[in-house]
């Protein structure tokens, strides 16, 4: 392997992205080239000081990040602290809804007969006797299913 | 000497029949408990095509009867009266009706009922119906349709 090809392939090598018999040849070729392993020593120190950089970074980050994410944290605890009453309060506010409106509605439904839907049990009716000084009364019957009906004329308006 | 014939056929039917006789005469002559008189005033008209609620159960009779396409049932009345007892009770348009429960029969109602219009007698009947029997007295007008009265007894 020559020294253009151990230059391309030396970055790949070091970051480990090569397979293990080009890997064992570029390491052969810097064994006996010692301008290709400065570079490679070069390379390795850039790499270093990024990782240090990088870390450096991080860690400086890390700081700002877990100082935010308490308080994230705080404010979610406080949150779910004032929400806790309130949603036992909505989970549990139909019980006592409710029965307030059923002693409402059992207190103001009209509990007398005027609404309450007529039932008849029969329509069988003996009209004994039909008399009327001011108008035309009729008996309408219109057979056994029907009620009886006796229906008064005033002024001949039928 | 002979035993005269006894004859068990006549006197077992004859007890019955006595009990019979005196059972119904003593129901006759019972007195009546009170009669439940229930009124229902109504105003059927063509205004509109509503049917109230409380005539649910006589809808179709009352479409079957009448050519009218609403009614409303205006007021109800429900009174306890005893044979012999006159209840009145007020209608619309300056009416007014009587209804007096007289002697019947086991079972069965007799009302006599009189609807004045002032001092004008609109109806004078006695009606007679089974307990929980109906029967519709309708005509005068009101309003702008007609009033149509329910009277059961019961």
């Amino acid at each position: 392997m020559d020294c253009g090809k151990v230059c391309l392939m030396l970055q790949d090598d070091i970051d480990g992205r090569l397979p293990p018999s080009e890997s064992a040849e570029i390491l052969l070729h810097l064994e006996s080239c010692p301008s290709c392993a400065a570079e490679a020593a070069g390379y390795r120190r850039v790499g270093e000081m990024l990782r240090l950089w990088a870390e450096s970074e991080a860690g400086e980050k890390a700081a700002r990040l877990d100082a935010m994410w308490t308080r994230v944290r705080a404010g979610i605890d406080e949150r779910r602290q004032r929400d806790e009453p309130a949603s036992w309060w909505r989970k549990w506010i139909w019980v006592p809804a409710g029965a307030v409106l059923a002693v409402l509605v059992l207190l103001f439904y009209p509990s007398d007969v005027s609404r309450a839907p007529f039932h008849p049990t029969s329509f069988d009716v003996a009209v004994e006797d039909l008399e009327s000084d001011a108008a035309t009364v009729a008996l309408v019957d219109k057979g056994d299913d029907l009620p009886r009906v006796i229906w008064i004329i005033e002024n001949d308006k039928t | 000497m002979t035993r005269p014939e006894r004859r068990p056929g006549i006197l077992l039917p004859g007890i019955a029949l006595l009990a019979v006789v005196l059972a119904s005469l003593a129901a006759e002559a019972a007195p009546a408990g009170p009669v439940s008189v229930d009124i229902g005033i109504v105003v059927a008209s063509n205004q509109g095509t509503s049917i109230d609620p409380a005539l649910s159960a006589l809808r179709v009779k009352l479409q079957s009867m009448f050519s009218y396409s609403s009614y409303k049932m205006l007021d109800r009345a429900k009174r306890n009266l005893a044979v012999g007892e006159t209840g009145d009770f007020a209608l619309p348009g300056g009416r007014s009706m009587k209804v007096t429960p007289v002697a019947a029969p086991p079972n069965k109602v007799r009302l006599a009922v009189q609807i004045m219009e002032g001092e004008r007698n609109l109806l004078t009947t006695t009606l007679g119906m089974s307990r929980g029997g109906m029967v519709l007295v309708g005509g005068p007008p009101y309003r702008s349709g007609v009033m149509i009265l329910l009277i059961s007894a019961e």
